[in-house]
């Protein structure tokens, strides 16, 4: 007896930078069937959900001391209660209807196996300091975690930490078994679990993230693992996979890049990587694997920053800190670099490309996620669960110095409580969320649950606001992530927002438009199309006057004495050029609400900083629609 | 006298001390004098095991050569191995005691893991709690909204309460439980006043296995799971007498 329990232990010590856990008798469960799933005609509901949640099989979420898994990640999404890494108990008082786990493909289970190998196997020093300090507690372990971030920043990490037939062997076991845990927790029509992972490209610290998000289920999934960067510095081999992967298996998966605010201006070039001159080639392909971009998240929201847009008062939410330099701080920002990371400029060189060479590299619909890496996919400000599990709420966590690589100019309250994405969808199912985001007709929030329409068409007047004004649209119109053929006269467009009915009142509606002139220029606008109050708030140099601040920083509360809960109106462009390649997408802003620092301030008693945010204004952002002028 | 005292008496004999030191050297050395802790027997399934994970590696069997050089290093960390439990190096490794409690909750656990759980166990587990699958009540309904067009259903039909609390808020989903039926009664949801007309009230009908199986199954398996490691662990503890010095 116990020569068999030390050859078992013995094979699991040399199995331990691979995982021992995986148990392959264990029954497999199979993909639920989607047939009998009610389809509507068109979008009825928008279905909320994260496609962006870490859990301990991510190589930094577990160093940051996270012991919560998938399982536990998915209970919580579909609003069970769960017991938090630290002790807390939580459970989302508004459960979320689909969710995508994307933990790193990069060293996945990765820093798990190396605090789980026995120290004395461990020849490499540095990856034994490592070891030593993810057991010494949550202090050490966020210590690990940050010199590994930047050893990835760096390309400094030992070989062996990225040894390709250990992480293989250990990424198929933690693979197969999550696949597992997701189908069982896929249940069509109710709650949608997507299989995904995060592919964590860097170019030195810069980040290019993408998240992968597959249709289907285990019998196609299975077939492939996720796909690790392992040091590569452009996605090419990321398009290639997905290539192989559809080919394979006749399945889908798309890629969705975010925190392009961290990428130094590399996510959204003119050129293609590495400086060549774009071709419609690359840009197709890119659209094509590439249909979303994560437009707001806790570490940041990239839709617009006031260097490019001097004139939208709006502009520059949550870009404080975030904008000092690329991911891990290991290279500094310059003005220049805004360009290729904030959307709103992305969507314009995308129109400018496609005047160029007949192709638009950046024609992307947007969503909002959290990026927690605390396996809690919370994006409130009331609920705020930290960016990670060194910062669960605590005392002290506003001002604490946000250690990736360095603890240069970060600190926690620079992160945001995170997004949301909401999907018109035709039904909660994988296929039918998955086609919505191809089709690109989704959009981001910042938190709060708005529901936001958007129909683009020729000829919508302000009486097809009444009646089934949905159906209208969809008829004689395209929803947002669609394009607009030429047509006769100036495009009209149906705008409607409705606030989060559990949440605050809405500020205003404001069309954002971009486009390009005949020498390739572009130029952008806001417009201020239905605000509340339209009788006292009246125009002032073209802009809407603010609508008022009702928050009470003390008791972290606001009231919707101001405000409207509803506001639709359609707008034509009146500035509209035939010949003009253009986008037009909706920023739905509310008025001013408390922020997590607030809260925390009143839950434990502190004194805050006068440079710490603690109101804003949420908004809703929503996938733009395009208008292609006549060839 | 009861037995304990009796046996307590016994294991000081010193007739009982030899017989004990008997039997431990022979368990130690066996039957042909080599004690069993300085025996290292590579045995044929272990060799075969060497070959198949070269062979998994490497897309072939190994040679001759390599089979020896593996063998060798197989004894070469069952000598160390065995060396490092003697210098009591597992004792003061944190990480090897972590590993080892993993391993044993890991024990703890398999069973379920394996185990497909049948209709009647599932049934049992849901009529046991059946608060923690309880459907939802329905409510048919028609509204209209005080503030002007909503862009929301004027009427709706055996509409779920969570479905209504995603569109109308929760305080709006909450006052529908304690309406009035078939008079139009004002009601306030997150976006202001309405007038509702409950239509049809129905309660959560009875949870029925076939239509959540899988669901029922996560949450037997997820609490049987901590169940079976708490009862591994009990087992094991109730062996131990734990003692605890707290100074204050």
């Amino acid at each position: 007896m116990r020569r068999i329990v030390l050859a078992t232990f013995a094979s699991c010590a040399a199995l331990a930078l691979t995982g021992c856990d995986g148990n392959p008798l264990a029954r497999k469960a199979e993909t639920r069937s989607e047939a009998g799933i009610a389809q509507a005609e068109f979008p009825q509901r928008v279905y909320w959900g994260d496609s962006h949640l870490h859990t301990s099989n991510s190589i930094d979420a577990f160093g940051f001391g996270v012991r919560l898994g998938p399982e536990e990640a998915l209970r919580f999404a579909r609003g069970e209660e769960v017991t938090s890494t630290l002790g807390l108990k939580a459970k989302l008082a508004r459960p979320l209807d689909w969710l995508a786990i994307t933990d790193h493909s990069d060293g996945l289970g990765a820093t798990k196996a190396l605090a789980d190998a026995p120290g004395f196997l461990i020849r490499d020093p540095q990856m034994k300091r490592w070891h030593d300090l993810l057991n010494a507690g949550p202090a050490g372990s966020q210590r690990a975690v940050a010199e590994i971030i930047d050893a990835v920043a760096r390309n400094n990490l030992p070989s062996a930490m990225m040894d390709p037939k250990e992480g293989k062997k250990r990424t198929r076991s933690i693979w197969d078994k999550h696949i597992d845990t997701v189908e069982r927790y896929n249940e069509p029509g109710k709650f949608t679990a997507f299989l995904g992972f995060e592919y964590t490209l860097m170019d030195g610290g810069k980040n290019l993230h993408r998240n992968v998000i597959f249709r289907d289920g285990r019998k196609q999934v299975a077939k492939v693992v996720p796909f690790a960067s392992l040091g590569t510095v452009i996605p090419d081999g990321l398009w290639r996979y997905m290539d192989a992967y559809e080919k394979a298996t006749g399945g889908q998966v798309l890629a969705i890049p975010h925190n392009s605010n961290l990428s130094n201006g590399l996510m959204f070039q003119m050129t293609e990587p590495g400086g060549g001159a774009m071709t419609a080639a690359y840009a197709r392909r890119r659209a094509a694997h590439e249909p979303l971009v994560e437009i707001t998240q806790i570490k940041g929201d990239s839709e617009a920053h006031p260097f490019l847009s001097p004139n939208d008062e709006f502009a520059g939410f949550g870009v404080t800190g975030w904008e000092l330099g690329d991911l891990a701080m290991a290279e500094g920002k310059s003005p220049d670099m805004f360009a290729g990371e904030y959307l709103r400029e992305a969507l314009k060189r995308g129109l400018t490309i496609h005047d160029r060479t007949g192709a638009n590299p950046y024609k992307f619909g947007v969503i909002g996620a959290t990026d927690s890496h605390t396996a809690l996919a919370t994006g409130d400000e009331a609920n705020f669960f930290g960016k990670h599990t060194g910062n669960e709420p605590q005392a002290g966590r506003i001002m604490q110095k946000q250690n990736l690589g360095t603890s240069e100019g970060r600190f926690g309250w620079h992160y945001l409580a995170g997004g949301y994405a909401g999907v018109w969808a035709v039904a909660n199912t994988r296929s039918a969320i998955f086609d919505a985001m191809m089709r690109r007709e989704v959009y981001a929030t910042t938190g709060p649950r708005m529901t936001v329409r958007f129909f683009g068409g020729w000829d919508f007047s302000g009486s097809d606001l009444s009646g089934d004004w949905v159906r209208a649209g969809y008829k004689r119109g395209v929803p947002m992530g669609g394009t607009m053929k030429a047509g006769q006269g100036r495009p009209s467009f149906i705008v409607s927002a409705l606030k989060d009915p559990d949440g605050a009142n809405l500020d205003r509606v404001q069309v954002v438009k971009g486009w390009t002139d005949k020498n390739g220029k572009s130029y952008e606008k806001v417009f201020d199309v239905v605000w509340s109050d339209p009788a006292t708030r009246r125009l002032s140099g073209g802009k809407v006057p603010p609508v008022g601040d009702t928050v009470s920083v003390a008791r972290a509360t606001y009231s919707n004495s101001i405000g409207a809960p509803q506001l639709a109106t359609v707008w034509s462009d009146p500035e509209f050029d035939a010949g003009q390649r253009a986008f037009y997408y909706l920023r739905v802003v509310e008025i001013p609400t408390p922020q997590w620092p607030a809260y925390d301030a009143l839950r434990y008693k502190l004194k805050l900083r006068p440079e710490v945010r603690v109101k804003a204004q949420e908004r809703a952002y929503t996938s733009p629609i395009w208008y292609d002028p006549p060839a | 006298m009861n037995w304990r005292s009796a046996a307590a008496r016994v294991l000081r004999e010193p007739l009982v001390h030899f017989l004990l030191i008997g039997a431990l050297v022979f368990a130690i050395f066996g039957e042909d004098g080599a004690p069993l802790d300085r025996r290292i027997a590579i045995d044929s399934a272990q060799v075969e095991r060497l070959s198949a994970e070269f062979a998994q590696n490497f897309r072939r069997p190994p040679t001759r050569v390599e089979l020896d050089a593996l063998i060798a290093n197989a004894v070469r960390d069952e000598v160390y191995y065995r060396e490092a439990l003697r210098l009591g190096l597992d004792r003061d490794d944190l990480v090897v005691r972590r590993r080892m409690r993993l391993k044993m909750e890991g024990f703890a656990t398999t069973p379920v893991d394996l185990a497909a759980p049948s209709d009647i166990t599932l049934q049992v587990w849901l009529d046991k709690h059946p608060a923690r699958f309880a459907g939802e009540p329905t409510f048919s309904f028609d509204q209209r909204f005080g503030g002007g067009a909503l862009p929301l259903s004027a009427s709706l039909d055996d509409a779920p309460r969570s479905e209504i609390a995603a569109q109308f808020g929760e305080e709006f989903a909450a006052a529908l439980t304690g309406l009035p039926v078939g008079q139009w009664t004002p009601v306030t949801s997150g976006f202001g006043q309405h007038d509702v007309r409950l239509r049809e009230r129905r309660p959560a009908p009875p949870p029925r296995l076939a239509d959540i199986r899988q669901r029922v199954e996560n949450d037997w398996r997820a609490v049987q799971a901590q169940a079976s490691e708490e009862r591994a662990f009990r087992a094991l503890r109730d062996g131990y007498r734990v003692t605890v010095e707290r100074g204050l």
